[in-house]
């Protein structure tokens, strides 16, 4: 075989081929690059010596493995580490043929370059390079290993269980297994049971309307103390600032624990001190009542989430040029006109993708919810889908993982948030100054 | 003489609004405190007046005697300083790749982990115990300090990386031709320019394990590797109620974190409203 190469660019296609036939061969006998070629070749070796065992991971990760009952517990098929196993060999499967399509590309720069300088890059220059060209995937590998198997595998699977009847209290395994059962659940929460779809109407709702009033209470309340601590021009205001962001320097878990013992019921802080003072007769149903106990949710997380919008506005404020200021005071405007034309659209604009943030944020809010109110109180559907009437689809998806083994329908309501939340995602990332300027 | 009756009025209503908040943010915070202090045990029979019925330590005592707070105090701490130090090195390593190579695949890279932040982790709860099973990792610290150093990655990697795009890589390219290596370049050009977002990215990454409440109780069993979150929870479940011990441990916890606000108040600020306001 010729492995002289011409340098008029009409080797491409040999080089090309080379390459996709075995990983690293064109490096090897065309480039003389000897160590990389073979460290291609090797991992190439491994990968097909391995194929036996993906395959077979991956046959059981459709069939699930098959029901049986005759043999002890621990020796049936887990379908669910089958189901996990599939989704990691899956994912080693993609790194390879990244690495596959990098190498590839990597043989045809190397031909571009050949072809430029019509010789191949001493040694001495491709040492020199090893540093350079192993540096970015010594510094990615960490993240992208840790991020693979501890945040996409996971994900993944629990979207591929949304597809599954992985739920109490007949498919749990180890004792049975687990099948895939198409768009069942979808079908289920989407009208196709009763109790179910109106539970996931009411806690949806709920979601939304949460996530927007959360986001909106905090951000215009943490404004509003920002502008009156920054404009009334007031002796005290550092220290009523200082005051002010205690709520965001305790840890949530604390103040939200803190709060759910003063406000109940019977025994609560707040009630007994509103008694005493026989400004009520009986005990006001703060945590126990559904729309009451909503309000107070918006409530609390008013008092935790404002300081953190009241510094970033402060922030903001102090940063508009004095000049503004001064030419508005020039022309006379007044106090107010000045915070309506130029305060308040400045800092809205600049502080626009954290309120977006913000109410992604709030939708996944999992602390504000389950440690005030634990998702009670109980309403009529709670016995069966486990959905309180402070649920947020977060909660709700811990609650049936954790209390009912609903696994399938929890992941439904995963796949649901993603497909709400992706294109806010997909937004941010749009706007970023990097992929606008086409960096990436 | 109108005006400034008007400017009076103003002030009045100025710090009525001011004192009310107080009031309202004060509020839990002063009975943290009164409870830490009370006797008894449960909030049904705490006075309604903060430190109405007189001062005690007992509950402190309680807690370093009779249960493992140290432990707790202990295992959460390694768990916040790891995650917080592994988190800084991983993130930025890969932001500088991010912000500073061209490679094949980068933009669906970036794009996929922008996707996966949106996720709360416990999400893949179910797969996260089994990978963490399969790898011994069930009732260890490590294992809880991967889960954490994971889920961190994809968010602050996007925020290092959009802050050192702002830094001129001019600078960078010149050490490059005087022959510095990139790791050099990286540990003695970039990362001092990148300070304020890495202190930002050290401090959030250091409190958020503080009040974690879902991996510590799915990933830890024994009861000497309890977290301060699973412990003070278990002082208030629907079970028992002791709310009293609850508030003494809480207010150990709260009191560094208050002061440590305190003092980095304006790091905070800059930080969050920098990185995310410059985008």
């Amino acid at each position: 075989m010729n492995t002289k190469l011409n340098t008029d660019g009409s080797s491409k296609k040999k080089v090309l081929i080379t390459s996709i036939i075995f990983m690293g061969l064109s490096h090897s006998i065309y480039f003389k690059q000897y160590v990389k070629g073979i460290l291609y070749a090797l991992m190439e070796i491994l990968f097909l010596i391995f194929i036996p065992s993906i395959i077979g991971k991956i046959t059981d990760m459709i069939t699930l493995g098959s029901p049986q009952p005759n043999i002890p517990v621990k020796l049936r098929d887990n379908s669910i580490f089958m189901l996990i196993d599939g989704v990691m060999i899956l994912a080693i499967v993609a790194i390879f043929v990244a690495i596959y399509v990098i190498s590839v590309r990597g043989a045809l720069q190397e031909y571009k370059e050949f072809c430029i300088n019509k010789q191949f890059k001493s040694n001495k220059d491709s040492i020199k390079n090893i540093e350079g060209k192993a540096f970015p995937i010594m510094g990615l590998a960490p993240s992208v290993v840790l991020v693979v198997f501890f945040v996409l595998v996971p994900l993944v699977f629990s979207a591929l269980v949304a597809f599954t009847n992985y739920s109490a209290p007949n498919n749990i395994p180890p004792n049975n297994t687990v099948d895939w059962v198409g768009f069942d659940n979808f079908a289920a929460m989407f009208g196709g049971n009763a109790t179910w779809t109106a539970a996931f109407g009411r806690v949806a709702v709920w979601t939304l309307v949460w996530g927007i009033l959360a986001t909106v209470t905090c951000y215009f309340g943490g404004m509003i103390m920002a502008v009156v601590l920054h404009e009334s021009k007031i002796k005290f205001a550092p220290v009523f600032r200082t005051i002010f962001i205690l709520p965001y320097a305790v840890p949530s878990v604390v103040s939200m624990l803190v709060w759910k013992n003063l406000l109940n019921g019977s025994f609560g802080v707040v009630n007994r001190t509103l008694m005493q003072w026989g400004l009520i007769n009986s005990p006001i149903p703060w945590l126990s009542d559904p729309t009451m106990a909503k309000f107070v949710c918006v409530l609390i997380n008013l008092w935790a989430g404002f300081p953190y919008f009241m510094m970033l506005t402060t922030g903001t404020m102090t940063a508009i040029s004095e000049d503004v200021y001064e030419a508005a005071r020039i022309d006379g405007a007044s106090k107010f006109y000045i915070f309506k034309k130029i305060t308040l659209p400045l800092v809205l604009y600049q502080t626009m993708p954290l309120i977006i943030m913000s109410f992604t944020h709030n939708i996944n809010n999992f602390g504000a919810i389950f440690f005030l109110t634990g998702g009670d109180p109980v309403v009529a559907d709670t016995t069966s889908t486990s959905a309180g009437g402070t649920d947020i689809l977060v909660t709700w998806i811990y609650n049936l993982t954790v209390n009912l083994l609903k696994y399938n329908y929890a992941s439904v309501l995963a796949v649901m948030i993603f497909i709400v939340l992706a294109p806010f995602a997909i937004w941010q990332f749009r706007k970023t100054k990097s992929y606008k300027e086409g960096e990436v | 003489m109108g005006n400034k009756v008007v400017r009076v009025i103003n002030k009045v209503v100025v710090y009525a609004f001011l004192l009310l908040t107080t009031l309202f943010v004060m509020y839990p915070l002063v009975y943290v405190v009164s409870a830490a202090f009370a006797p008894g045990s449960s909030i049904a029979s705490l006075s309604i007046i903060p430190f109405g019925n007189g001062v005690t330590t007992e509950h402190f005592k309680n807690l370093f005697e009779n249960t493992l707070y140290v432990t707790w105090f202990k295992n959460t701490l390694i768990i916040a300083v790891a995650t917080s130090g592994l988190t800084i090195i991983v993130s930025s390593l890969a932001a500088y790749v991010f912000s500073r190579f061209r490679f094949t695949m980068k933009k669906s890279m970036m794009m996929s982990m922008l996707i996966l932040q949106i996720f709360p982790s416990f999400v893949g709860m179910v797969a996260i115990y089994v990978i963490l099973l399969r790898i011994n990792g069930l009732d260890t610290l490590w294992g809880l300090i991967l889960v954490y150093l994971a889920g961190n990655i994809p968010y602050n990697t996007w925020m290092v990386k959009s802050y050192l795009d702002t830094i001129p890589k001019s600078l960078d390219e010149a050490a490059r031709i005087d022959g510095a290596s990139h790791f050099r370049i990286f540990r003695q050009i970039v990362l001092p320019i990148a300070k304020p977002i890495i202190t930002f990215l050290g401090i959030s990454s250091f409190t958020a394990p503080w009040m974690d409440y879902i991996f510590p109780k799915m990933v830890l069993r024994s009861s000497n590797k309890q977290t301060l979150a699973l412990g003070l929870f278990n002082f208030v479940t629907d079970k028992k109620n002791e709310f009293t011990n609850f508030a003494a441990g809480a207010l150990l916890v709260a009191i560094p974190f208050v002061i440590f606000f305190a003092l980095t108040q304006k790091i905070m600020v800059t930080s969050l409203g920098g990185s995310a306001v410059k985008e």
